[in-house]
């Protein structure tokens, strides 16, 4: 009866409650939209970068990311990657031996981080191959070639076919020196990696480093839309967790995290402002249907409806108006969504070079996320809850002969 | 001996008592037996409406106390006096009684709903009260499609609906045409005659008059008369 009797009220004033949902569609629309093009960027953005670098998560030897050595690796092992591809959610892996060394090119030396990759493998994940500007990529893992970030090469004065004087520390002790032929040159958006990185075959880097069949990290690829903490509570489960740690790359990358969560609190205050400013409009239209009905709501009381179901009314009221347009606000959300997911936005001109100039596909696509649409509709549902203490509380203050009287 | 069913003991009311005080009743001592058909009259402003709505429960005396049926309404708190009203008095006011965007039938259910009366009975017993004043082929019908009478033949079906001891009208044909009046005046005689409820009127309208048992005349606040007579 309650439902039936806010339902009618509602549509007392066609024309008002549906300025009033309009009000809450567009601004459920725009959050939807703006949130789903943020998170869309972020995760692109998460996605170039960690598969450049750490994987989304990285499976170690237990203790390695506190003390991170190459005497504290683990030995290659096919079960381990099996074990890992068995989840539908991871989509690669790539194994990685990691170590630092010092580079030496004719009067030029630098501390420079060498990456032993499967080159196979990682062409897949991050078309390494594409950001070759010089020369060749490396084929195989037992290529005899390296490659070069542009910017380490441009320090050491080095150019393709040169030849790199390796210097570091192997396994257990061992000296790990070596001669290698530079491939070919690539040139990276994070300026760090392209400062300092050498690409190396990861059985030559092994061999280099006494570690044969060792590794410092399997870099665990996932679809973009994966829960990262659920996911890795899950590989938690499925490998040896006494033989081996799982970090997200949330903690490999604090800076980064960081930096993402910053940028979305301002998005998020501007979405607050948006909802700040229908909310008046909410507020108003119930301000209105309880004025002008105040003699009636006199009547209902001493008829004798409890003035608390009457406030339940009110809420009904706010909450029917509100989540219309909020319905119609995720319906439209979505198809707009879809829309822009079939036709990402492709950057072009300065903004297209920006991007790439830092490793960044120039392409904007929208998350389709479903937490995004479960948030907004959870906002709209909380405001117009929120808005409707006020009239409520009016009601449980109206004086029955007084309101029969206005 | 008929039982009281009413009993405003020396009531007053004073509004604004720290500006300017208004002594809208004052010390009115009236007991009302069960089955009275009453008329309480006088001019604009003697305080018959105040009288009536604290007799219903609706304002606080200022002073003095009411009790309907035994129970000291005055004295109950909020949310109880609203649930004794809900099954012990019923109101029929001047205009604007009904909730406009339910039908007649919801309009009168609505109050048997609040006392959570099953559905079959609850439907049962609004098709014979609409049957009683007549509106039968008007149950589907919005407040928006019926003439002024029809609304006030309604709101005294809904305010017979809880089947109470008393019905409290407050100038109920104040905005009827003198068929309309009539009509509504004669349901609730006979109701008054063939179910023993007790109705009492604040009207200065001479065919409620006519029709009561019993005239209280206010002015001023006071009691100025209290008369029986023969109703025509």
């Amino acid at each position: 009866m309650l439902l039936k009797l806010a339902w009618l009220n509602i549509w007392r004033n066609k024309r008002r409650t549906l300025i009033t949902a309009t009000s809450v569609f567009f601004a459920v629309l725009l959050a939807i939209v703006f949130r789903s093009l943020t998170d869309g960027v972020y995760d692109n953005m998460i996605h170039n970068v960690v598969s450049y670098s750490s994987g989304y998560l990285q499976i170690h030897k237990k203790g390695y990311w506190d003390e991170q050595s190459i005497d504290n690796t683990f030995e290659e092992d096919e079960q381990l990657y099996q074990e890992l591809l068995k989840n539908q959610k991871v989509t690669h892996i790539m194994p990685r031996l990691q170590t630092f060394a010092l580079a030496s090119y004719a009067e030029k030396t630098k501390g420079v981080l060498v990456l032993g990759i499967d080159p196979v493998k990682e062409k897949e994940v991050n078309n390494l191959h594409d950001k070759i500007i010089e020369g060749e990529y490396i084929e195989t893992i037992n290529d005899n070639g390296v490659v070069l970030g542009e910017g380490l090469a441009s320090q050491l004065k080095l150019n393709v076919n040169d030849t790199l004087v390796l210097l570091g520390q192997g396994y257990h002790a061992s000296s790990a020196a070596g001669k290698f032929r530079v491939k070919g040159l690539i040139k990276l958006g994070a300026i760090e990696l392209n400062n300092n990185v050498v690409y190396m075959p990861l059985q030559q880097s092994q061999y280099m480093h006494g570690a044969d069949h060792r590794l410092t990290s399997v870099s665990v690829m996932l679809d973009k839309a994966t829960n990262l903490k659920k996911l890795k509570q899950s590989l938690q489960g499925a490998i040896n967790s006494d033989a081996y740690e799982v970090l997200s790359w949330k903690e490999m990358m604090p800076e980064m995290d960081q930096y993402i969560e910053a940028d979305s609190t301002g998005h998020n205050i501007i979405i607050g402002i948006l909802y700040f400013v229908i909310s008046f409009g909410l507020f108003g239209t119930l301000l209105m249907m309880i004025f002008e009905r105040k003699h009636e709501l006199g009547i209902l009381i001493a008829v004798g409806m409890k003035k608390r179901l009457l406030a339940f009314v009110l809420l009904l009221e706010s909450i029917m108006i509100s989540l219309i347009g909020c319905f119609a606000g995720v319906i439209g959300g979505m198809l707009t969504i879809k829309w822009f997911m079939v036709h990402p936005i492709n950057l072009t001109g300065d903004l297209k070079k920006v991007y790439e100039e830092y490793g960044i596909e120039p392409i904007i696509y929208f998350s389709s996320h479903e937490k995004i649409f479960i948030t907004q509709t959870l906002v709209v549902l909380i405001l117009s809850t929120l808005l409707a203490f006020y009239p409520g509380y009016k009601v449980m203050r109206l004086k029955p002969v007084e309101a029969i009287n206005s | 001996m008929a039982k009281t069913i009413i009993d405003a003991h020396n009531v007053s009311k004073t509004f604004n008592p720290k500006t300017i005080p208004v002594h809208a009743v004052q010390n009115v001592h009236v007991h009302i037996e069960e089955g009275e058909f009453v008329a309480l009259v006088g001019p604009s402003g003697s305080g018959k409406s105040t009288l009536l709505n604290m007799m219903g429960g609706l304002d606080e005396p200022t002073a003095g106390s009411v009790i309907i049926d035994g129970v000291e309404i005055t004295e109950l708190p909020e949310n109880k006096l609203i649930d004794f009203r809900l099954h012990n008095i019923g109101f029929v006011f001047q205009s604007f009684n009904l909730i406009p965007v339910l039908t007649a039938k919801e309009n009168v259910g609505f109050v048997l709903q609040l006392q959570k009366m099953p559905k079959k009975e609850r439907e049962e017993r609004v098709l014979t009260l609409l049957k009683e004043v007549g509106l039968e082929d008007k149950i589907n019908s919005k407040p928006g499609q019926l003439s002024g009478g029809q609304q006030q033949r309604v709101a005294v079906a809904r305010a017979l609906a809880s089947k109470p001891k008393i019905v409290l009208a407050d100038e109920p044909t104040a905005n009827l045409d003198s068929k309309s009046a009539e009509n509504l005046l004669n349901i609730m005689a006979k109701l008054n005659k063939e179910e023993k409820i007790t109705f009492l009127f604040s009207t200065h309208d001479q065919r409620v008059i006519r029709k009561a048992r019993r005239v209280i005349t206010l002015v001023d606040g006071k009691i100025a008369s209290d008369v029986e007579q023969t109703p025509s």
